[in-house]
């Protein structure tokens, strides 16, 4: 890693005004040399939420994977191994049908997704985007490596301590777990009759199909702006 | 085959069962076996030092050694406790010239047919986290070249233990968090659940939720699992 890139690195490990994981993913985008990065935990296959992200756009990206179950870091976390897309506005095979649109068009021109993993034990992912297309040249693609083992250990770091049945304060400090969408998905549950996991497929099949994140809609069917009626919202 | 040839095998062998969730005692197993080949002893074990501080017999070759390897940790004296607690090999030590080092372990051994004794640690910087002892039953000794690949078996087998030892914490804390966070998940569900039951938001929710588990004496997360699950009525909560 060149000798500037590791000054701006420790520059962003000392800087006070950012919580923990919000200087992890910045770490990340900056060893990379990405436009921006997040850090997602999955579990059971599914996106679990985020414990950092650097900028609207990786929020956008990690949302949409929540959202969906599709998209880099899904794909990472699942077959364990890296996965590139150096050119999502143009890619050779369109893997992620309903992620790449949105994604193109908030300006994420290429993702990498990178397992979180220390040994046997497997996070999420680390997600990186840039606003143009390219490869990962072999120095970005170690750099991505070594920071994707560092922040795996990081998150293992922040909740080593946590009493039995709490999330780390580090941890969830920053994060996003998606809390006012699971009250939405016991709401909507109630107000369709049916069970909570299917209440959180309806809410995401809604946000996916009025084109608007995830965690807005939650936010307004907890603020009873939005009532999920039985027959427009079932997915198709 | 030559020792070069063994060794190659050996180092080969002990790296294959380096995958991410290998089994220790197989590969300590592993080791001590190859220890009989490659270095021309008659009995090779493992000792590892537990969480709680004290040695413990992981692996002997032959069931008369580990007779004698656990008397020496009753006795709690002979080669293997003085290497680890020294860091350093104790090699080419004759039994039964070094009674008085030994007084206790050092009859034993040699009753049940054991002449020479070595013990190279487990041993990686400041870190000791046991010792593999080698035994003969004749008098004499390793070469300087024996013990550096009694120490280079060691040294792997070390790597492999530690970072064996870091993945399964890392495999613990991960699966606490996946809890911590799918408890939470329960609640904030059952929050919305009896939210839109009763009309109320999600702070009164919560206080409803809470008064039941207190006054049931049960776990927040198992009120709010019965809730979720429709075990227990939303109904339940009203007013």
């Amino acid at each position: 890693m060149p000798g500037a890139r590791l000054d701006r690195i420790l520059a962003r490990l000392a800087d006070s005004d950012l919580v923990a994981s919000a200087r992890l993913c910045a770490m990340c985008a900056e060893a990379t040399e990405m436009s921006g990065a997040g850090i997602m935990l999955m579990s059971g296959d599914l996106p679990q939420g985020s414990v950092c992200t650097t900028d609207a756009v990786s929020l956008l990206i990690e949302d949409l994977q929540y959202t969906l179950g599709e998209g880099p870091c899904v794909d990472a976390y699942q077959h364990d191994r890296p996965v590139l897309e150096p050119d999502l506005a143009a890619p050779i095979t369109n893997r992620w049908v309903a992620f790449t649109p949105p994604a193109v068009e908030a300006g994420v021109r290429a993702v990498f997704g990178f397992p979180l993993s220390v040994g046997a034990a497997r996070l999420g992912a680390l997600n990186l985007h840039r606003d143009r297309p390219g490869q990962l040249t072999a120095d970005q693609h170690t750099d991505a490596l070594v920071m994707a083992g560092l922040a795996a250990r990081a998150v293992i770091a922040m909740q080593a301590d946590a009493p039995p049945g709490a999330i780390g304060v580090e941890l969830a400090d920053g994060a996003d777990f998606q809390f006012v969408g699971h009250q939405a998905a016991g709401m909507v549950s109630v107000q369709l009759g049916v069970s909570v996991a299917d209440a959180l497929i309806r809410l995401r099949a809604h946000a996916f199909q009025q084109d608007r994140r995830f965690a807005d809609v939650a936010r307004d069917v907890v603020g009873r702006r939005l009532r999920l009626t039985d027959d427009a919202d079932r997915p198709t | 085959m030559s020792r070069e040839a063994m060794l190659t095998r050996t180092l080969v062998e002990l790296a294959d069962t380096l995958v991410d969730d290998f089994d220790i005692v197989e590969l300590l197993t592993t080791l001590s076996d190859r220890c009989l080949e490659v270095l021309d002893v008659s009995a090779a074990g493992i000792m590892l030092v537990a969480p709680e501080g004290d040695l413990r017999v992981m692996t002997s070759s032959s069931e008369v050694m580990r007779v004698v390897e656990l008397f020496e940790l009753q006795s709690q004296e002979g080669p293997c406790l003085d290497c680890y607690r020294t860091g350093r090999p104790v090699v080419n030590q004759d039994l039964s010239v070094v009674n008085s080092r030994w007084p206790r372990f050092a009859p034993v051994a040699l009753e049940a047919g054991y002449r020479a004794a070595d013990a190279i640690p487990l041993r990686l910087r400041s870190n000791i986290i046991g010792a593999l002892n080698l035994f003969r039953s004749e008098p004499g000794s390793l070469t300087e070249d024996d013990v550096v690949v009694a120490q280079a078996l060691a040294d792997v087998a070390t790597i492999a233990i530690l970072q064996h030892r870091a993945s399964e914490q890392a495999q613990v804390v991960n699966d606490q968090l996946n809890q911590a966070l799918n408890s939470r998940i329960i609640i904030e569900q059952a929050k919305g659940m009896i939210a839109e039951q009763g009309g109320l938001d999600m702070q009164e929710a919560f206080s409803r939720l809470r008064r039941h588990a207190r006054s049931s004496n049960l776990r927040l997360v198992d009120v709010a699992t019965e809730v979720v699950e429709g075990v227990l009525s939303v109904g339940a909560f009203r007013g």
